[in-house]
């Protein structure tokens, strides 16, 4: 597993390398090479799934993308969102990492990801309404897309699953 | 750090755990560190107490994030320290909108900033951003700060602000209470009624609405991780820079800035007037006696920089002094210029870097404007240094409206270079 990692890595790497060159068939021709790469989860979690940190990640119907964002348990845990500091677009994250925080009553918590990739696209709404995070975390306050480079890391829980593991805390 | 001034601390200081401190030795002392990192880490040590003797601010939030992220899941640590001078921001806060900066240093003070007040006269006061979340407060030996790390599924915000209650009132501050926000309070009331003096949230002294507002003596703050809770805040006991602090808080830039994330709520602060290390004394006995239940509690250790000779300490500290963290990790904000040749030059920073600069009304500012946002756009602010001195090495010709747009920066933005020649 690890070494398909470091091969879509490496991959990633020659395009931007070969971006900056601007070569036109250069170019293009490490993009298709990428395509072919790109990472596609197993089936099995491509449904919604809980990490023990609280977040949540879905995955889109092509596999390669998730959504990212913390689960009920933890907006309602946390109290009321007053600000939110989301990724930038393009960063490249390693599963474990925290892409991200959340200041609610005076406490900081982290985002942690459980899955590593390329940042693709952050719910900037959130960082106009924080208090948003509060109202819908599983639906349209969702934090982040993510393209990802491997399989998820650490434990993930299914709804049922996390619901048993949010009630014995 | 300078060995010597641990080990010097450690001699001159009593400790408790230590009866006889005279025999310590550097190798004694280089035992203690690695001693430290395996005490803290025991699963058998459910309750354990430490000090630091460490007056750096920086080493003193490292060591105690180094606890929250490796004492074991289900203990309760108590963590007391006391920073020279400085001033500590939330980590979602906006240091120009917060603090005074051009007043921080003292040798670089004369001419720097338009200072229309006297100088304090604190020497040089550091400035950090903490991890944990909450208000800009300012730090001195007059305060003591206390932490407590604890499993996230005990924690409540009041909890420990509850213990420092009991505590401050066992030594015969019975004005003292929790407050709605978390900090702890005296109230002022006037005239005494009938109270539960078990009760933390009201005291005898507590006034209605309309009578004289409580004095804030301690704040709360907390960081959160997935199985742990940290909660600190810093008591005033005995500042003797209670007149000066409003100057280091009042920022030339509050009505200027625009900013995402967290400001800050200003209340008057008072001194309670006690001994800090007399206080501290009663507070490990309080925690103890909150936690005996739990597991014996070990005597208390002593801390300080030679524990930076942890890797995950030290880097952390370093961490901490980076000017990434300091400055660009600043949420989003808007500076207004007003009033700047009959228009408003907005400049809006993300990531500690400039995004755009832009005049409110269209007005025209000829090759201005242009020649600012070539010279400014996509600057990080923490690399500008002094405004006219930039400006003037990217503008040419340069001109005395430049003159003004810069001084006006220097008011607001400027990044006093901490540490750096």
């Amino acid at each position: 597993m690890a070494a398909r990692f470091s091969v879509a890595r490496a991959a990633r790497q020659l395009t931007s390398s070969a971006t900056r060159r601007q070569s036109p068939f250069v170019c293009q021709f490490q993009r298709q090479q990428v395509q072919q790469r790109l990472f596609t989860v197993s089936a099995a979690v491509r449904e919604k799934k809980y990490t023990e940190d609280h977040e949540w990640i879905e995955a889109a119907a092509d596999g390669k993308t998730f959504t990212l964002g913390i689960s009920e348990y933890a907006a309602h845990n946390l109290g009321d969102v007053v600000y939110i500091e989301l990724p930038q677009v393009d960063l490249e994250i390693s599963a474990g990492e925290a892409i991200g925080a959340v200041e609610s009553v005076k406490s900081a918590s982290d985002i942690l990801t459980p899955i590593g990739g390329t940042i693709t696209e952050v719910n900037s709404a959130l960082e106009e309404k924080p208090g948003n995070l509060n109202k819908d975390p599983e639906g349209e306050s969702w934090i982040a897309k993510i393209a990802i480079s491997g399989e998820p890391e650490g434990k993930l829980m299914s709804k049922e699953e996390y619901t048993a593991f949010t009630e014995d805390a | 750090m300078a060995p010597s001034r641990g080990l010097l601390r450690l001699l001159t200081r009593p400790v408790s755990s230590n009866p006889n401190p005279g025999s310590r030795s550097m190798s004694l002392l280089r035992r203690a560190y690695t001693s430290f990192a395996e005490q803290l880490a025991n699963p058998a040590n459910r309750v354990q107490s430490y000090i630091s003797h460490s007056r750096d601010p920086f080493v003193n939030l490292s060591i105690e994030d180094y606890i929250l992220r490796t004492s074991p899941l289900d203990s309760t640590v108590l963590f007391l320290y006391t920073n020279r001078p400085c001033v500590v921001i939330g980590r979602n806060q906006n240091p120009w909108l917060e603090v005074n900066l051009g007043i921080l240093q003292a040798a670089n003070r004369q001419g720097k900033t338009a200072n229309d007040t006297e100088p304090p006269g604190i020497g040089d006061v550091d400035l950090v951003r903490r991890r944990s979340g909450g208000g800009t407060v300012f730090h001195d030996e007059g305060n003591l700060n206390w932490s407590i790390t604890c499993p996230r599924t005990e924690f409540t915000r009041d909890k420990h602000a509850e213990m420092v209650v009991r505590a401050l009132r066992k030594v015969g501050v019975e004005r003292a209470r929790v407050n709605e926000r978390h900090d702890i309070v005296l109230d002022q009331g006037h005239r005494r009624h009938p109270s539960d003096p078990q009760d933390t949230h009201q005291t005898a002294y507590t006034a209605e609405e309309g009578g004289p507002r409580p004095l804030k003596v301690s704040g709360s703050a907390y960081k959160l991780t997935r199985a742990r809770a940290l909660h600190h805040a810093t008591t005033l006991l005995a500042s003797p820079n209670l007149h000066t602090i409003p100057q280091y808080l009042h920022s030339p830039a509050r009505n200027s800035i625009q900013a995402k994330g967290v400001e800050s709520v200003s209340s008057p602060v008072g001194n309670i007037g006690l001994d800090v290390d007399k206080f501290q004394q009663r507070l490990q006995e309080e925690f103890t006696a909150m936690y005996a239940h739990q597991g014996k509690v070990p005597s208390v250790q002593m801390v300080g920089e030679e524990h930076l000779n942890i890797p995950a300490i030290r880097k952390g500290y370093e961490e901490l002094k980076t000017d990434d963290w300091m400055w660009s990790q600043t949420p989003q904000f808007t500076l207004l210029l007003e009033d700047l040749f009959g228009t408003t030059i907005e400049i809006n920073v993300h990531h500690g870097t400039i995004q755009t600069l832009e005049t409110k009304c269209d007005r025209d500012l000829g090759d201005m404007l242009e020649e600012l946002r070539t010279a400014l756009v996509g600057e990080k602010l923490q690399d500008i240094g002094d405004w006219v001195q930039f400006l003037q090495s990217r503008i040419e010709p340069w001109h005395s409206d430049y003159e003004i747009v810069a001084d006006r920066l220097e008011k607001f933005l400027p990044v006093p270079q901490f540490g750096r020649p």
